[in-house]
């Protein structure tokens, strides 16, 4: 089992035979770990839990004088007191100790021995030293290497005696494509234009098509809400309603314009401090203002505001650092290199913001979103219509009557107008020069213990701002995507990468420091880095191509004994992604399978089918109120967010509450969900729909109509054997719910309402059993 | 070995720090157990019933939660010199420095002596008010803790200090960690189980039984007795139980035609948890359905099958008020025995209205705090005998408690003192009591200093609260947890100040 240990945290499987080199043994995979796990909490950076005067993180602090002889004598690990010290039987000497729970085993004792005796080498902690564009490996397999991404790949499963995986067929790579870049399945006619092109940059034209997709912005948002924390109330015991989701809008906007990846984080950290600031650029600033509000009784605003800005602190190195720095609050950071001190010299910069836990979020500014913009460009079409129609009549009498019709036209837009103005959003807004607060160190992170005032600054251990910058939001943003920081670019691609891949080349999204998983493919992280700053400019759009057009994503992700024994979790990318949907994507398939989808963009959060009850017990006074007509159809993205409860079905899909950052959601696979697929009425509704279009088709032939349901909800032909089982499930079911006309009828029209004229309750009904199985299929659920 | 188990031993080593994770299938969660000192089983269940670190006295809990904290000084804690100080203006140093949710410090606050009477009840001489008559009588089976004490002193954050170790958002809840830690005996049921009543859920919401940074299978499941009672358990209208087996009879067929197409040891994972639906619709219903009780029980508890609490027909402005015959409590407390009989591991309750300000009737102490003690005086002393006369007693531990106390001070919201009674939240001095699975009963841990404003012996925080369930559960507190960020991230939290109190256990 040892070495399964090894393998799956990537640390390569060295057989302990003779000393090693100083080459052969890696400090940061290997060492670091080690020292890491066992030794930092009382001999690492934080210098008020520090034992005996020991630390170890650093050269220095490991080979300094002591008393009883330096810990780490390099090349000699006979005079290095670590190593008497781990080998000990003495429980007063023993290292680590006892009451720690942690241990060393024998082969973790050699390896550290055999560090020492080849000279003690520490090196920088991967991730905080700017990544260098790699040559690209040599491969064997170069026939099989569509882009560099592929060398990569290719490199690391030769080292391993391993082959890639055939390409997927089509059916399977436009599903895949569809799904990772839009977050909807293909429609029937993508999927036959896409199969019978014969073009050989068919796929090239359709990864183009789907990137240009207006859905593609929603996609992601959804990404970036999570990341944002996005809920539509406040949080906390009233967990009241707040307006925001025109920021949402302005996300899918920024998206779909592809906005550059230093832009998009200008604008969302400190866009009211760019010069001239456009409204859309204060929209943006919502992003922190997302942080809960407390309006119950009695609290003290400034405990909650100070909380606001340390999850600002957090949700910024979470997103854009990888980095938990929210250790700093309390203490200095065991681990990475960020002291309580600098925490609090990044809380400076967020310190000056007038929002302070107000009832009304204050403050708030009334900004348009792209459902505005959308709304003004509809009006503007039928006036300009209008004007056309008056030109072109000729007759006074008849251009008398349109003109009064014009006037009455014009009042009605200008009425629709006024209804139009958006809603006020809490945005970020400085405090004028002479209302700046002073930060002040806070003693174990309690807002009424407040020590040593701090300046607003960045950790040392990072690059430093410019000398002549303002210590502003703007400058931390500009910080943030500065050419020298070693983490935002590969942090970003490692996001979109994990969200294709269903994991990240770092496993630890929101851990690239020294606790963290240390990437699979290093090289490979650390060109998408490099591209996706300096050849792409920080398109996300390229980048997501650049991956997608890759050899390693279009493999076929089928998998053999062979392959579970090699690379059970592909991490060394021996196949292609497979990995179950995420929340709304299960539901927003559904109901696009189903016919039922609404494709409306952007607007109010809608409130579509949840069961009654949800909301009763509740703290708020406000109902839900199932939305009606399109709106019970729309993407999940749109559905109205309270973090006290939020939308079941999501929940039980490893959805977020919104309440925090939310770097990844957990995938699990569970009884509860598997009901929620089964029973819910949103998917009795979507298999009752999808029947009534199956019925539609196929002139009463169960086999011809089985197949048409496959393929639209698996986006595949069916093989005969899978027909040949549908098909007898609907019969079997016709026959029963002929006998039984009270159930057929519930079965085919609850909740969707009447079946239309001339449909056979009973065949629908037996359809609509038959579309649930599609609709729970492993591979309906599954991205493959 | 066939491919399924080598997968399965491949995923020995797995990493979801933050809120975060990858790929947990059921198997691959299953083997996850065994980073902190549990015991690893095979199994295709991720709730698989485990070892814990050393022998539980407990198997099950039941947590009895009066959300909004009830008073102890009308209940459990008998201040006769309080009584004496009636009225007076409280002395400075109670207030100096102090917060409170609405009672200004300089406008004067009144001390108000104990609305109810109290007399000794049992072998151990035990206070209690004359509000719980029947509880009075399972005196001797209860530990009552009168030395709680907590930091946070608004709902939302008390609550979720208490019921996860972290007053923010983001951390699991205590059942969360007790099914991640040991699994449930039945695996047709979830092993966490919420039951609410008194027409609300806690002020911070789901969150309290949330899974935080664990994988959502470990959340608690809200069940209700009225209504479907696992959210999603029914058939859709006009599709019966012969045809869920077909229908379920064909997917598995087609899954694992797709499983042997496409060799994904996960598709088979998928196809257990779709068999368990099924067992958990007939196992779950049953379960629930109080109404297979004898008449006898149902009236021990009070209990009416499918009665809806009557709490939210009759709200006063924002306040949802219940009757006092309100059976709401009794059901879910009757629901609550036949979960643990069933192998449920824990079972959460949350009684909502008990907040009593005195800023409206639903706040009020003279006339409504009686009311939510008629509410769960009889339930909760049935629930205790019952137990106990199947046996169940001694394995299931029985946890009541409000997430903080409330103010010796009569509340003088906006300085005036209106025609309603109550007091404010009070984090310095509270009471639980417990009993069953290994405390001792008949006994009285911790006191009070005379007007019952701080602990004055053997004060108990809320950290050792958690630290001892999880010791009576068979789960080292100091151990038990998962790595975070660098950290052991437990239950306890990050410093070891909570203890162990070894002094309760039986």
């Amino acid at each position: 089992m040892k070495c399964f240990v090894y393998l799956a945290a990537g640390v390569i499987g060295a057989v302990f035979a003779g000393p090693l080199s100083a080459e052969e043994i890696d400090f940061n995979r290997q060492i670091r770990p080690l020292l890491s796990k066992n030794c930092f909490a009382c001999h690492g950076r934080d210098a008020k839990k520090r034992e005996a005067k020991l630390r170890l993180d650093t050269l220095d602090g490991a080979i300094a004088k002591r008393d009883d002889g330096p810990a780490i004598v390099p090349g000699k690990s006979i005079a290095s007191g670590l190593v008497a010290r781990i080998n000990s039987d003495d429980p007063d000497e023993k290292m680590p100790p006892a009451d720690s729970g942690k241990t060393l085993t024998a082969d973790e004792i050699k390896l550290l021995t055999q560090w020492i005796d080849a000279g003690a080498k520490y090196d920088t902690h991967w991730s905080f030293t700017k990544p260098v564009r790699p040559a690209l490996p040599k491969v064997k397999n170069a026939t099989w290497t569509k882009n560099s991404v592929d060398h990569f790949a290719s490199a690391r499963l030769e080292a391993k005696g391993l082959r890639p995986s055939a390409e997927a067929d089509r059916h399977a790579l436009i599903r895949r494509l569809s799904l990772d870049l839009t977050g909807l399945p293909p429609t029937p006619e993508q999927v036959a234009a896409y199969v019978t092109d014969k073009s050989p940059a068919a796929y090239e034209k359709l990864v183009d098509q789907l990137l240009a997709s207006p859905h593609y912005g929603e996609r992601w948002a959804r990404m970036w809400m999570d990341l944002g924390r996005y809920a539509d109330t406040q949080g906390y015991e009233k967990d009241n309603a707040r307006t925001v989701w025109t920021w949402r809008d302005w996300l899918i906007s920024a998206l779909n314009d592809d906005m550059p990846y230093d832009q998009f984080t200008t604008e969302m950290i400190a866009g009211d401090l760019l010069p001239k600031a456009t409204p859309s650029q204060v929209l943006a600033t919502v992003f922190h203002r997302n942080t809960m509000t407390n309006t119950e009784g009695g609290t003290d605003d400034e405990e909650y505001r100070v909380a606001a800005i340390k999850d600002r602190i957090d949700t910024t190195g979470l997103v854009w650092l990888g980095l938990s720095v929210g250790c700093g609050k309390c203490h200095s950071h065991k681990y990475d290199p960020i002291s309580q001190k600098e925490y609090y010299g990044l809380y400076a910069f967020f310190n000056q913001t007038a929002d302070a836990d107000r009832y009304n979020d204050a403050p708030r500014r009334a900004l348009p979103s792209a459902f505005y913009y959308q709304k003004q460009a509809e009006l503007l079409k039928q006036r300009t219509a209008t004007r056309k129609k008056l030109a072109a009549t000729k007759t006074p009498q008849a251009r008398e009557a349109i003109s009064k019709q014009i006037a009455e036209l014009q009042k009605q837009l200008d009425q629709k107008a006024m209804a139009m103005k958006p809603p006020a959003v809490p945005i970020m807004k400085e405090l004028p020069a002479n209302r700046q607060r002073k930060t002040r160190l806070l003693v174990k992170g309690d807002f009424l213990n407040p020590a040593d005032e701090v300046t607003a600054g960045v950790p040392s251990a990072f690059h430093p701002l410019p000398k002549d910058a303002k210590r502003d939001r703007l400058a931390l943003a500009r910080w943030l995507m500065d050419k020298e920081n070693p983490l935002t670019a590969r942090v970003a691609v490692n996001r979109i990468w994990a969200r294709m891949f269903g994991v990240g080349l770092v496993e630890t999204e929101e851990d690239f420091g020294t606790q963290g998983e240390l990437p699979s493919h290093p090289q490979l992280l650390d060109w998408l880095a490099e591209e996706f700053r300096d050849t792409h400019k920080w398109s996300r759009k390229k980048l997501c191509k650049t991956i997608v057009m890759s050899a390693t994503y279009r493999q076929s992700s089928h998998v053999t004994p062979e392959l579970v024994k090699a690379d059970p979790r592909n991490r060394l990318l021996s196949r292609g992604p497979r990995f179950r949907l995420e929340a709304e994507m299960i539901r927003d398939q559904a109901l696009a399978v189903s016919g039922l989808l609404s494709r409306k963009m952007y607007g109010p959060p809608v409130m579509p089918l949840q069961p009654d009850g949800i909301w009763k017990t509740v703290y708020s006074t406000r109902r839900w109120v199932t939305s009606k007509g399109d709106d019970r159809h729309r993407r999940g993205l749109y559905t109205f967010a309270k973090r006290t409860s939020g939308y079941p079905s999501f929940l039980l899909f490893d959805g977020g509450s919104g309440e925090t950052c939310m770097v990844r959601r957990i995938r699990t696979n569970t009884a509860t969900a598997a009901l929620v697929t089964l029973n819910d009425p949103v998917y009795t509704e979507a298999a009752q729909a999808l029947a009534r279009r199956i019925v539609s088709q196929g002139d009463g032939d169960t086999k011809k109509r089985a197949a048409y349901a496959w393929q639209l909800a698996t986006g595949r032909p069916a093989k005969p054997a899978e027909l040949a089982r549908l098909a007898k499930l609907v019969d079997e079911q016709t026959a029963i719910y002929a006998k039984d006309k009270a159930a057929a009828k519930a079965m085919a029209t609850v909740p969707l309402g009447a079946a239309p004229e001339g449909m056979d309750e009973s065949v629908l009904a037996a359809w609509t059993v038959a579309a649930g199985v599609l609709l729970n299929l492993d591979e309906t659920l599954t991205k493959g | 070995m066939n491919a399924f188990d080598e997968y399965f031993q491949a995923q020995t080593r797995r990493h979801f720090l933050g809120n975060a994770g990858v790929g947990f299938g059921a198997m691959a969660l299953a083997s996850m157990m065994g980073q902190d000192g549990l015991a690893k089983e095979k199994s295709h269940n991720p709730l698989a019933p485990r070892k814990p670190h050393y022998a539980a006295k407990a198997k099950n809990v039941i947590y009895l939660h009066m959300s909004g904290s009830p008073t102890q000084l009308e209940l459990f804690d008998y201040k006769p010199v309080l009584k004496k100080h009636d009225g007076k203006v409280c002395p400075k140093e109670y207030l100096e420095g102090k917060r409170f949710a609405f009672i200004r410090p300089k406008a004067n606050p009144l001390m108000m002596g104990p609305l109810f009477n109290f007399k000794q009840h049992g072998g151990g001489g035990t206070w209690m008010s004359e509000l719980l008559p029947n509880l009075a009588g399972v005196a001797d089976e209860m530990c009552v803790v009168r030395s709680m004490h907590t930091n946070q002193f608004n709902h939302s954050p008390a609550q979720l200090l208490l019921h996860t170790g972290d007053p923010r958002f983001g951390s699991p809840s205590m059942g969360s960690w007790v099914t991640y830690g040991l699994g449930s005996e039945n695996e047709n049921l979830p092993g966490f189980v919420v039951l609410a009543s008194g027409g609300r859920t806690p002020s911070a919401g789901k969150s309290v039984w949330g899974s935080g940074y664990l994988p959502s299978l470990y959340q608690g499941t809200q069940c209700r007795t009225v209504g479907d009672p696992v959210l999603y358990l029914s058939n859709p209208k006009g599709l019966d139980r012969a045809t869920r087996r077909r229908q379920l009879d064909a997917l598995r067929d087609l899954n694992e035609l797709q499983h042997r197409r496409v060799g994904d040891p996960e598709t088979l994972s998928r196809i257990a948890q779709y068999e368990l639906t099924y067992r958990m619709q007939t196992a779950a219903a049953e379960v629930m359905d109080i109404s297979r009780e004898p008449k006898k029980v149902l009236e021990m508890y009070g209990a009416k099958p499918g009665v809806e609490s009557t709490a939210d027909l009759k709200s006063i402005g924002d306040k949802p008020v219940a009757a006092a015959d309100d059976p709401a409590m009794a059901n879910n407390c009757l629901l609550a025995r036949r979960l643990v009989e069933s192998g449920v591991r824990f079972v959460q309750i949350f009684d909502w209205g008990w907040d009593h300000h005195g800023a409206s009737q639903p706040e009020d102490m003279k006339t409504h705090l009686p009311v939510k003690a008629r509410q769960i005086d009889r339930p909760i002393a049935a629930l205790i005998r019952d137990l106990k006369q199947r046996g169940l007693l001694d394995e299931t531990l029985v946890v009541w408690g409000g997430e903080f106390g409330r103010t010796p001070m009569r509340e003088n919201r906006g300085g005036r003192y209106g025609k309603f009674v109550g007091r404010d939240h009070h984090p310095f001095a509270f009471t639980m009591w417990m009993a069953g699975g290994g405390i001792k009963g008949g006994m009285n841990f911790g006191t009070t200093d005379e007007i019952g404003y701080y602990p004055a012996e053997n004060p108990m925080s809320v950290r050792d609260l958690q630290a001892t369930i999880l010791h009576l559960m068979g789960l080292n507190p100091h151990k038990f947890g998962v790595m975070r960020n660098g950290l052991n991230a437990r239950l306890i939290g990050p410093t070891d100040e909570g203890k162990i109190r070894r002094e309760i256990l039986a």
